[in-house]
């Protein structure tokens, strides 16, 4: 191994020690009988809401060389389509869908009855915000969203939420107009737990006369958006985005007014899953450090608290800064009264 | 058993029309009953109906933003079928009935961008306009200040975008108006001493109106129910209408769609009460056919040296329509990210979003898959809206009730449609549900009226002499279709297949409802892109599937030559 001193080296270096080292300690072992009963099964029908080219086919890819017997089979829709599949299928009771992972609205699926609880053994380790303590869910990788400005457009980006009310920054801002917990809910959630009610909502009337435009797009487009100096200043822009296109040499910048918001994918298995054992199999992979190194290789950050990321400074451990996670049970309960107030201020 | 004959003879049209309004109502009925259930009916948490509410219609007519948004629609509908009709009708004009040159690159415009996925569209046009477009660009260097010159997000940006968006359309359909139009009636006119002009607003205008007011309708109800531009375009600029609202309120998870469904059966009904009009106003359609047994090729208007001015305008046109959006789309799919089109920028061109699209796993099937749901598709709508379009037109027996079935799904939100059409597959006790099958059917449901709006504006040209010559020299109903109408009919029909098919390909709020692991198609991973916000792998396979799409569409056009069908005209 070669560990001469240059910049970026030791770095990558440790990464890959420590992920010997992990890989050494819990190289993953998957019950027997549980692989044989998969077998045969001989598939997984997995709905998602990943991206498909990033992380579904890398995951199904490496699943498949683990269990050459087992065919992982995907369809990828948004939280609310994949959410519309599965309650119809659900109430035709012709389920189709053994493992599906969102981000948000796993409650409605749980109120429906849909899902099976089950704790995979692999992540017993896992923070416990990452875990359903009903067992209905676990969380797959981590998603953190803060600011990010144009740096061609912007020399002093904002370092606190009150540096957004400035009146320079008056039509300059952006955001995506899909009101789910990782766009303008989340952030007024962000909002209201940080500063109280009474001023968070103060300082949401504020911002809301800066008028940020919504976009009908994803976080990712409004970024592309920001990139192309349509927007100077990106609210709730994933940071993990924002590296990959600072690789590319795109002129941005993230500007982390913390808390950031966190949230995350998570996994959750299908009560009526046509191949139950496969099901657990392939969310034993995915949570396993084996699929989380998947995770990490492609950019992803894994939930795994062992298993570091490729860029270890997008996670709070190592980036050095606080998250304002929003599990699903907050998200249940508050999603509904962050949208009104969306609608009241914003619109 | 001479009178039976006579009897199947004469009735052989109530058959056919009973025979293709029991299959349009099996396709078109029940997701239409689904969604009158989701409209007036509360659910529990996994969807069971618990009972009944007027609460969705309630919030539609009482939100404080209502009136604002359907105030919005009309203006954003109006002015942007206004937009598509004089750019598209102009130009079908020019190309059709005089000797403009350059004709050919208002084909090209029109083939190409119909088979350019929607989103590529608005994406571009809203880089071109932006606040770094081009556009404004040239504007700020101009004047040294910061400003825009254009806010693209505001209803301007909106209508112009939407406009340009129909106006092949139109294009097309007007083009087939006008090249079958009688030439008789306007060389009458220049013998008469009437300038072209003239002879335009007093003949070939007044001739061509059933075909101007149903597209125009056509255009009206595609608008008002229309979502990419209103959502990508208008929403950053708050202006909303009612299809934005109803998008807000089918995001959430779970969605509100018995909200979205009141939205959808209002729209129903104003089509209906439009469609009722439009048929009373065809009444008199008689005065309009201009394909009769006579003469049929009509000779162009000589501009003179006006020609040339048309000319400019079939370019002009070219380049706002074609030109401009495929090379920012080109701009896009060169670059690892997004930026406005400069010098600076040239040393980070590469063609690797291409590499990536070509080597991408997977993109062969779904390909094949895409090819082969959107050609069943568009195949079966041909076969039944030949039949219902041409009873509907003839005004036969149930006439106006096959027109208003076939043109049901026109103002179904896309969600609406894919929610409706997997409830009831998921019912029907045949494997449908999770094949392409359902995909395809989904289609045939979606673009059912486009090809009702093809055969029906082709049949209204047909002088029924033709049909009455048939049947005085002996022929059955069936013979006379066979013989005389398909014929005459089938540039509208290959026409309609043509567009139904490239326009399948670009569906996607269906599609990525309904695809299940073994049914994927092609606009789902376009979706993907978008999403994932890879806009530049997204341009460059944007890029490579309308050349597809091209290659496609041109192959019918050389084809249509060869067998003497018209496709797109000459």
């Amino acid at each position: 191994m070669d560990f001469c001193v240059s910049r970026g080296v030791p770095v990558k270096a440790l990464v890959a020690l420590l992920l010997l080292l992990a890989g050494s300690v819990r190289a993953a072992t998957f019950d027997p009988a549980l692989i044989e009963a998969a077998t045969k099964e001989g598939s997984a029908v997995w709905y998602t809401s990943l991206i498909v080219d990033q992380i579904v086919r890398p995951m199904a890819t490496a699943f498949e060389a683990r269990f050459p017997a087992i065919k992982v089979r995907y369809a990828r829709a948004s939280n609310t389509d994949n959410t519309v599949k599965l309650l119809n299928e659900g109430r035709a009771r012709r389920v189709q869908a053994d493992v599906i992972d969102v981000t948000s609205g796993i409650h409605s699926l749980v109120e429906a009855g849909l899902l099976a609880a089950y704790r995979p053994r692999v992540a017993e380790h896992y923070p416990p915000v990452l875990k359903d303590p009903a067992g209905y869910w676990t969380g797959t990788n981590l998603y953190f969203e803060a600011v990010a400005y144009n740096t061609n457009l912007v020399k002093e980006p904002p370092r606190s939420f009150a540096d957004l009310l400035d009146s320079k920054w008056k039509g300059k801002m952006a955001w995506t107009s899909e009101l789910a917990v990782q766009g303008p809910p989340g952030f007024i959630y962000n909002v209201l737990t940080t500063m109280g009610e009474e001023k968070g909502m103060a300082y949401l009337r504020g911002l809301a006369a800066q008028l940020p435009a919504g976009i009908a797009a994803s976080p990712r487009a409004v970024l592309d958006q920001v990139i192309s100096g349509e927007h100077a200043l990106g609210l709730m822009m994933f940071n993990h985005h924002a590296a990959i296109s600072i690789g590319k040499g795109a002129p941005i910048k993230m500007a982390n007014i913390e808390p950031l918001v966190g949230v995350f994918s998570i996994v959750a298995i299908m009560k009526d899953a046509p191949h139950p054992n496969a099901a657990r199999l392939l969310t034993e992979f995915i949570l396993s450090d084996e699929g989380q190194k998947v995770m990490a290789d492609n950019d992803y950050l894994p939930a795994d608290p062992d298993v570091p990321a490729r860029i270890p400074e997008l996670r709070p451990d190592a980036g050095h800064f606080q998250a304002n996670y929003i599990a699903p049970d907050i998200s249940r309960d508050g999603l509904a009264k962050w949208t009104a107030i969306y609608h009241e201020v914003f619109r | 058993m001479s009178g039976a004959l006579t009897w199947v003879r004469q009735d052989m049209r109530r058959v056919i029309a009973a025979l293709v309004g029991i299959v349009l109502a099996v396709l078109m009925l029940p997701p239409l009953w689904i969604l009158l259930q989701d409209s007036v009916t509360t659910t529990n948490a996994i969807g069971d109906v618990t009972g009944f509410t007027a609460g969705h219609f309630a919030k539609l007519f009482t939100d404080k933003d209502a009136l604002r948004s359907i105030w919005n629609s009309l203006v954003f509908a109006g002015g942007s079928t206004v937009l598509s009709l004089v750019a598209g009708g102009v130009l079908a004009w020019l190309v059709e009935r005089t000797n403009a040159p350059f004709k050919i690159l208002a084909y090209l415009a029109t083939i190409v961008s119909l088979g350019t996925p929607y989103i590529l569209h608005v994406i571009a046009w809203l880089f071109l306009l932006g606040k770094v477009g081009p556009l404004n660009d040239i504007y700020r260097s101009v004047t040294g200040g910061t400003d825009s010159l254009f806010n693209v997000n505001s209803m301007a940006g909106m209508i112009l975008i939407e406009g340009f968006l129909w106006s092949p359309l139109v294009f097309l359909l007007l083009g087939s108006t006008f090249r079958a139009a009688n030439a008789d009636m306007e060389e009458a006119a220049r013998m008469s001493g009437a300038t072209v002009l003239q002879t335009l607003r007093r003949v070939s205008l007044p001739l061509a109106m059933p075909a101007i007011l149903a597209l125009a309708l056509f255009v009206f109800i595609r608008a008002i129910g229309g979502f990419e531009v209103p959502a990508l375009v208008g929403m950053p600029g708050r202006i909303y209408v009612l299809t934005t609202d109803v998008y807000e309120a089918t995001i959430v998870v779970p969605p509100d769609l018995g909200y979205a469904a009141a939205f959808s059966v209002v729209m129903v009904l104003i089509v209906a009460v439009l469609l009722y009009f439009y048929s009373r106003l065809s009444k008199n359609a008689e005065k309009y056919h201009s394909v009769t047994g006579k003469g049929f090729r009509p000779r162009p208007f000589d501009l003179g040296k006006g020609r040339w001015i048309a000319g400019a305008m079939i370019v002009a046109n070219f380049c706002v329509v074609l030109l401009l959006p495929m090379i920012t789309l080109l701009w896009m799919a060169l670059l690892p990210f997004l930026r406005s089109f400069s010098l600076a920028a040239l040393p980070m061109l590469s063609l690797k979003n291409f590499r990536t699209v070509f080597t991408a796993p997977g993109y062969v099937e779904l390909a094949t898959n895409s090819l082969l749901v959107a050609a069943a598709a568009a195949t079966f709508i041909m076969a039944i809206t030949a039949l219902a379009g041409w009873i509907a037109a003839r005004r036969g027996p149930g006439g106006w009730l096959l027109d208003q079935l076939a043109t049901l799904s026109l103002v179904f939100p896309g969600i609406c449609l894919g929610v409706a059409v997997m409830e009831v597959y998921l019912r029907v006790p045949l494997p449908i549900y999770g094949s392409l099958w359902i995909i395809a059917i989904a289609y045939v449901i979606r673009f059912m009226p486009y090809g009702m709006r093809y055969v029906y504006s082709g049949v209204l040209q047909l002088h029924h002499e033709l049909e009455e010559a048939a049947g005085v020299a002996g022929a059955s109903s069936l013979t006379t279709l066979r013989r005389i109408v398909a014929p005459l009919l089938s540039p509208a029909i290959v026409a309609g297949w043509l567009f139904i098919f490239l326009v399948a390909n670009k569906e996607l709020a269906i599609a990525v409802l309904l695809a299940s692991p073994g049914s994927q198609v092609i606009a789902v991973s376009i979706f993907d892109q978008w999403v994932n916000g890879q806009g530049g792998e997204l341009a460059a396979f944007g890029l490579i599937w309308t050349v597809l799409m091209t290659a496609i569409a041109c192959l019918f056009f050389v084809q249509g030559r060869r067998g003497g069908t018209d496709v797109f005209g000459n």
